[in-house]
């Protein structure tokens, strides 16, 4: 059996100011997917104002010219879509996915709100207020303290260092004028990307993406800039404190590999073998060998300028610092000696199987095509998936290891839970900063 | 720019079958992917359970996948995915569904390890112990340490007062630690029967061949015992039920359960559409009064799930930081008697109904969704042709039947009420030791 994906034709065009649109015709359901995605994102965050494209993004629902807030929630979700809005490091963008039929409606409201944003200063303060108490709440869901300490720790000073969702202090300073620059700056059409994909005609569905988009002016006259690479960083331990936790969250992570990395099909095998699926070394040494977790996984985590290797996992407090020992044990072993023929094979095959199963959805679809424009990765990655997987060797696993995984004193030790314990409990590691859980958010 | 319209779930091309053990088959090709989705629903959840091994039933769960006569520990998942499939399960109040994903041609490898299994798990003493921590470290993060969690368990337990469905499905901690192999054994026998069992296979295959492969491995595997009756029922409620959930936490939190009727009755697809209303999008009541205007919740929920016996319709209530829950709960209150006495508006089921359109196309865009949704018709509704039925029972529920299913379920004197009080952080450490 052939393993080459068979897209359905992408119908592509390129709008005289500079938008991409692609739609793309396919059967099934009778839903479309629509993407409208600027490459701005939270990178772009002043430093004093982390959260701000974040901000721009969901302030900008809810209201333009031709309609109120309400009016778009109104109009959205009585067509039976919701309008998902949202800024990554990289991106902001709107999306949904609703029945086919009311494509039209839902297109012009889309590019309403992206396009012709007014930021009305009532909506803005109120959307500010929620956030803030949203990431209040953050404070409460001990893995999302340890994600947000990840990074900063991960990151140090590169734009990346800092979630989307940005800091209570930073945004309590921010004004109406720095979102309705951050739009005018950043949300050009030559810096964005139309994809619809759904139960669609494809000749009607580019003309109503050409009408529907031909007021948007190109304004900015710089392309968002790619952020640097991060630097590496040494072995150390950072502990955040949850008093009246029962269980610890581990992170160990450390920069690595950009999207755009040549180094990509080989990244992922080595990581399915080292901690991606249910028979990976870290499952079977942490879950199935020791009983220490119910989850633990690692992951490459990939932007446009850099990016994070890391493991993520969870114990009770008294087994912290044998769970964060096992996982060094085995980076170091993968390190030393790469896979076995037959976990990579395996490996092989259970990525290239599952491939298809990520294409299965129109919006499945619709998020890999924005990202292959977003990141500049060539459609073959996706058409060829399994081939580009299948060439990987355990030689090529053992490089990335040796280059991204923590061994040799790299790595930062992520701890979020009762400081008193677990600091003590990782020292040997490295040098301890406890920090109280408050100073994440 | 749209198409015509075509069935959305081929029930007529569904074809079913019963081997002579009891285990029944349903089947649907699809060859839209070249994957197939297996599911494998045994009618056994926690409602089957007893108090002294709560849990037991997700504890199985895990068990099944620690190897069996031919497949061996660790065999499971290694022999899956170098097939290019993946595996997973998850247990609920009713029953305990298997799943796996993977590339047609590895249809044959799946069936073998399936019927493996249900032929001849293997409970040793070791994988029990080590299954028994990785389940207890599973119950900290997703309750011990989680307040939605925490209040979602104080709830159950305030709703129900004698049906199973009062403890939690990952159990309580002292059972978990209790639960022995003979348990274990015994429930197996009892429970992972083919009698007791559905099998559901939707994408690229042929069912010709897929019923042949079925038939010659599970064929053989004895049809088991009668399972026993759940003891249903529940006393009338007689006013409101309170409990409170102190633990660290930025702000106060409200939920609010009610005890609603089970799956197969009329009102629960108006009971979806009603908390569709409430609850689902940024213009339904509960988030534009609380969230939007109000600003005294960061979030408005709703959850109304379908169960074999009368389940819980649940609204919960994250707050600012600096509210106060009493007041959070005047205005949910006012909103429930608004919905009571004045009803809704046209609009409104409108929005609702077309909300939970989309969300049902979605559920079936994936041969995952069209199987699960075939075994969750058949465990809950008796039917797995009621899977095609959805659409149709939304669209024939209208604003007159949202309030009277409000008043009827949804009453103030029978509602059920945790919230969370805020402490310091350390506090709980000090007091425990």
């Amino acid at each position: 059996m052939s393993e080459k994906i068979q897209l359905p034709p992408l119908h592509r065009e390129r709008l005289p100011s500079g938008l991409e649109v692609v739609v793309v015709d396919r059967p099934g359901v009778p839903l479309v997917a629509v993407r409208l995605i600027v490459a701005a994102g939270s990178a772009l965050d002043p430093g004093r104002g982390h959260g701000l494209a974040n901000l721009v993004v969901q302030v900008a629902r809810r209201g333009t010219a031709r309609r109120s807030g309400t009016e778009i929630d109104e109009e959205i979700e009585s067509l039976g879509a919701e309008l998902g809005c949202a800024a990554d490091e990289d991106a902001s963008g709107f999306g949904l996915s609703a029945p086919s039929e009311s494509l039209a409606d839902l297109l012009d409201v889309v590019v309403d709100v992206a396009t012709a944003p007014m930021f009305p200063m009532r909506e803005f303060e109120r959307v500010r207020r929620r956030e803030v108490a949203s990431i209040a709440h953050v404070l409460d869901e001990p893995g999302a303290v340890a994600d947000r300490a990840m990074l900063r720790a991960t990151y140090a000073n590169h734009p990346y260092a800092h979630p989307p969702d940005g800091r209570r202090a930073h945004l309590a300073a921010l004004r109406r004028r720095d979102l309705v620059e951050f739009h005018e700056r950043w949300y050009g059409p030559e810096g964005a990307i139309l994809v619809i994909v759904g139960r669609v005609d494809v000749a009607e569905t580019l003309a109503l993406a050409r009408r529907k988009l031909a007021r948007w002016r190109p304004r900015a006259a710089e392309a968002p800039p790619v952020p640097p690479g991060p630097t590496p960083v040494e072995r150390r331990v950072l502990v955040v404190d949850k008093p009246d936790a029962t269980q610890v969250q581990i992170r160990i992570s450390l920069p690595a590999l950009a999207r755009s990395t040549p180094e990509y099909f080989p990244a992922i095998v080595a990581n399915a073998v080292f901690g991606g699926g249910f028979t990976s070394r870290l499952v079977e040494s942490i879950r199935v060998n020791r009983g220490l977790s119910y989850g633990v996984r690692s992951r490459f985590g990939m932007s446009r300028g850099g990016g994070i290797f890391f493991i993520s996992s969870f114990t009770k407090t008294e087994t912290a610092a044998e769970l964060v020992q096992v996982a060094l044990d085995e980076a170091a072993r993968f390190a030393d000696a790469g896979p076995l023929l037959e976990e990579l094979r395996r490996a092989q095959s259970w990525l290239a199987g599952l491939h298809p199963l990520s294409l299965e959805t129109q919006e499945q679809l619709a998020e890999k095509l924005a990202d292959a424009w977003l990141y500049g990765f060539p459609l073959e990655q996706i058409t060829e998936y399994a081939a580009g997987i299948r060439a990987v060797t355990p030689e090529q696993c053992t490089a990335i290891a040796r280059s991204w995984f923590p061994v040799d004193g790299t790595g930062v030790i992520v701890a979020v839970g009762r400081a008193r314990e677990v600091a003590k409990q990782l020292r040997a590691f490295g040098p301890v900063e406890v920090l109280p859980a408050s100073r994440v958010v | 720019v749209t198409r015509s319209d075509e069935p959305i779930l081929p029930l007529e091309r569904v074809v079913t079958h019963e081997l002579p053990n009891g285990l029944r088959v349903r089947l649907l090709v699809d060859r839209a992917v070249p994957t197939v989705s297996y599911y494998t629903f045994f009618r056994v959840g926690s409602r089957n359970e007893r108090i002294g091994v709560t849990g037991i039933s997700h504890l199985f769960e895990h068990m099944m996948f620690n190897g069996a006569a031919k497949y061996g520990p660790k065999e499971f998942d290694r022999v899956l995915e170098s097939r290019g499939g993946t595996s997973n399960a998850y247990t609920s109040n009713d029953l305990t569904a298997y799943f796996e994903d993977f590339a047609a041609d590895a249809l044959e490898t799946v069936v073998d390890l399936e019927s493996d299994r249900m032929r001849s798990l293997l409970v040793t003493p070791e994988t029990l112990e080590q299954e028994r921590q990785v389940v207890q470290e599973e119950r900290r993060l997703r309750t011990d340490n989680s307040i939605f969690g925490l209040m979602e368990e104080q709830l159950e337990s305030l709703v129900f007062q004698s049906h199973p469905y009062r403890w939690p499905v990952i159990g309580w901690m002292d059972d978990i630690a209790r639960i022995t192999r003979e348990d274990c054994l015994d429930y197996f026998r009892t429970y992972y029967a083919p009698t007791n069992a559905v099998v559901y296979a939707v994408g690229d295959i042929d069912p010709d061949h897929l019923l042949d492969l079925l038939g010659r491995h599970y064929g053989d595997i004895p049809a088991g015992p009668a399972v026993p009756p759940v003891p249903a029922g529940e006393p009338p409620q007689r006013g409101e039920r309170r409990a409170v959930v102190r633990y660290p936490a930025q702000a106060p939190a409200v939920m609010v359960g009610w005890r609603g009727p089970e799956a197969r009755h009329p009102d629960s697809a108006a009971l979806d559409v009603l908390q569709t209303v409430l609850a689902v999008g940024e213009s339904s009541r509960l988030r534009r009064r609380l969230v939007e205007q109000e600003e005294i919740a960061v979030s408005a929920s709703a959850s109304w799930a379908w169960r074999m016996d009368p389940g819980v319709f649940l609204l919960f209530l994250e707050l600012a930081p600096g509210m106060r829950a009493p007041k959070a709960e005047s205005i949910l209150w006012d909103e429930m008697d608004k919905l009571a006495t004045k009803g809704v508006s046209a609009s409104e089921v409108r929005r609702a109904q077309r909300l939970l359109r989309s969300m049902v196309l979605h559920e079936l865009a994936t041969h995952s969704g069209v199987a699960h949704a075939l075994g969750q018709a058949e465990a809950l509704l008796g039917d797995w042709r009621e899977a095609g039925r959805a659409l149709e029972l939304y669209a024939a529920v209208g604003a007159r039947d949202l309030k009277r299913v409000a008043r009827e379920w949804l009453d103030p004197t029978r509602r059920s009420v945790v919230t969370l009080e805020p402490v310091e952080p350390g506090s709980l450490r000090r007091r425990s030791r």
